[in-house]
């Protein structure tokens, strides 16, 4: 039966998983199929929302991971034929996704930034960024099917359409798996969604201390805005939460200014502010690589300088 | 004892490559290296090894014969031999071509195993594709994004790191990981440490000692630079500078 199929954990996934698929299938003349877990989206909203079939993933037994759906998902791909599967690269979504191309001897383009079918060549283009975000490469897949991620938030999520109708069918439990989740240890609080922020300070590993960061926050506060950070002080230090990673393993941000406040300028993390109206910065490395990918920035120490800046900004 | 494989890769240092004229990537003046997060993954072989009270980590890598210089480099982080899978034409490789080299070689060559750790990403391609394909191909579990782990009574336990917080997850052995960055800290290897590498033993396979066709799904239709580039006006930590700064903040038009 071939056509875009979407497999989702949650609804925001399926949304916007649903948008990015209706990228390709009114070009590729075919169907969207929504493989979703119970309890994120409704079929109703999923056929709203563009999908013409829903394939409603069983409920997993308490300690069976997500992963556990492979095989279930296997043998309904291979059954229809998909051109194309798309999940989300969240954690479980880029496991699951690699491994089941590695079933489908299906070629995969992770974290996929632009997605379009071109016609004169019968193929699916797609982008993404590689040597740590210095290069974009640009991939084609003409074999089906061919398995895509996307980075939460990358793609305009799927708007409701009146008078769409469409089946919904539900697929068997899974056998058990064998990685069994014996604890879950779930985040205490969800921080802030930064992607949308208009002015964001990022503190970097320039920052002696977990405490030193407040000053960063209070620049933040006096600007308006929110705090970002670099992965070393989320991943390594843990000293903010995760989804204020900036970069290639964190998310692409788009303010309108971003202040990075002892932050080297690796390519990992600025290919993350791309998107960044206004750049600048504040490090002591005169010859830090961060200066030639600000537009404006001061050569000094952040501990000096930002108590300045937040007076002059008073004033 | 554990037999543990560390799968790593020798690759571009990204901080040398250039914009070239039309925007092509200038490798001109290009050095190279073990992934980063790649040695976190032979790091984890090697503490996992010892705290198994001995065994052998195994190292394997996939790339043209110019990585042998990567192979000297991950022995030198304590391993104890590697396998060097190199053929000239292993140089722009899809994640779905290394993992099958790497499953055939892994099925071939080393019978019997406890253990495989991958880095979460390579730092090229940075497909996090790798390690879960190997895992599907030889039939194994496979827990991605471990930031803890232990082996005991022929079981992992592993801490793996989800949007939404931890899953502390079991396994039985042979499985594979893929590890995150604060799963340990590196060594850096030392003078002795180098000079050990080159006595520990290397076994190279060539591509015609291999039976697959790894044939590449995907077709890379460009690889482009991208411009991060701005106009870079650097300011004094004087009160000129500092004022140039606010109001350059002022003009951006975010703040009044
Ligand atoms: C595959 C891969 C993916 C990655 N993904 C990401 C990602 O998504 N996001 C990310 O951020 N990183 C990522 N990284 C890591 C990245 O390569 C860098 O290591 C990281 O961004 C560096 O963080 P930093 O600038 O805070 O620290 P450093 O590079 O250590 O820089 C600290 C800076 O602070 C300056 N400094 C020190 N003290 C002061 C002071 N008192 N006042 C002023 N300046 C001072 C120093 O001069 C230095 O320039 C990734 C790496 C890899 C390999
Ligand atoms: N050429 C290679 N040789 C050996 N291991 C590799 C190779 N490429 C990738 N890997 C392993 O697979 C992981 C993920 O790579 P990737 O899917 O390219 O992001 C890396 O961190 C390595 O552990």
């Amino acid at each position: 039966m071939a056509g875009i199929w979407i497999v989702a954990e949650t609804r925001e996934q399926a949304f916007e998983l649903l948008g990015a698929g209706r990228l390709l299938a009114p070009e590729m003349e075919t169907t969207v199929t929504a493989v979703v877990a119970k309890g994120s989206a409704s079929p109703q909203e999923c056929i709203a929302r563009g999908a013409d079939e829903v394939l409603l993933l069983a409920e997993l037994a308490p300690g069976e991971p997500f992963g556990a759906q492979l095989p279930v998902i296997e043998q309904e791909a291979r059954a229809s034929s998909p051109h194309a599967i798309l999940f989300s690269a969240t954690a479980r979504g880029k496991e699951t996704a690699a491994r089941l191309s590695a079933r489908l001897a299906a070629g995969l383009c992770s974290a996929c930034t632009a997605l379009a079918f071109d016609k004169a060549t019968g193929s699916i283009v797609m982008e993404r960024l590689a040597y740590g975000g210095a290069a974009i490469q640009k991939l084609a897949a003409s074999a089906a099917p061919v398995v895509i991620t996307i980075p939460p938030r990358s793609f305009e999520p799927a708007e409701a359409m009146d008078g769409r109708q469409g089946k919904t069918r539900e697929l068997p439990a899974p056998p058990p798996s064998a990685v069994k989740i014996v604890e879950r240890k779930p985040k205490e609080k969800v921080s802030k969604d930064i992607t949308e922020a208009r002015v964001i300070v990022c503190a970097g590993r320039g920052f002696d201390k977990k405490e030193d960061i407040a000053l960063a926050r209070r620049l933040a506060d006096a600007l308006g805005g929110e705090l970002g950070a670099t992965r070393p002080l989320t991943e390594e230090l843990h000293w903010l939460p995760e989804d204020l990673c900036i970069g290639l393993s964190g998310v692409q941000v788009k303010p309108e200014l971003y202040v990075g406040l002892g932050v080297s300028g690796q390519v990992q993390h600025m290919t993350g502010v791309r998107g960044a109206k206004v750049v600048c910065s504040v490090n002591r490395d005169e010859n830090a690589p961060i200066f030639a990918l600000s537009d404006f920035g001061i050569v000094g120490d952040l501990y000096e300088v930002v108590p300045k800046i937040l007076e002059k900004l008073e004033t | 004892m554990p037999t543990i494989v560390a799968c790593f890769k020798w690759v571009v240092d990204e901080v040398y490559i250039r914009r070239g004229a039309g925007g092509a990537l200038d490798f001109s003046s290009v050095d190279y290296k073990i992934g980063e997060y790649d040695r976190n993954a032979i790091e984890e072989a090697v503490r996992q090894r010892d705290a198994g009270g001995g065994g052998s980590v195994i190292g394997v890598t996939v790339g043209t014969p110019e990585s042998a210089k990567g192979v000297k480099d991950g022995l030198s982080r304590g391993m104890d031999q590697a396998f060097f899978v190199s053929d000239p034409s292993f140089k722009d490789l899809e994640p779905s071509q290394t993992a099958a080299i790497l499953a055939e070689v892994i099925r071939s060559r080393i019978p019997q195993y406890d253990l495989i750790a991958c880095g979460e990403g390579s730092s090229d391609l940075y497909a996090q594709q790798v390690g879960p394909r190997l895992a599907e191909l030889l039939g194994i579990p496979c827990v991605c994004f471990v930031q803890k782990l232990s082996i005991e009574g022929g079981r992992l336990r592993a801490e793996r790191r989800v949007e939404d917080g931890v899953e502390v997850v079991e396994a039985p052995l042979p499985a594979l990981v893929t590890v995150l960055p604060d799963i340990n800290t590196p060594r850096i290897p030392g003078v002795r440490d180098t000079l050990m590498a080159g006595k520990k033993p290397v076994i190279t396979v060539k591509r015609d000692e291999l039976t697959g066709t790894f044939e590449g799904a995907l077709k890379t239709a460009a690889m482009t630079a991208s411009s991060l580039e701005r106009t870079g006006e650097k300011l004094a930590a004087d009160s000129a500078g500092i004022a140039r700064f606010v109001d350059s903040l002022r003009k951006s038009g975010v703040i009044k």
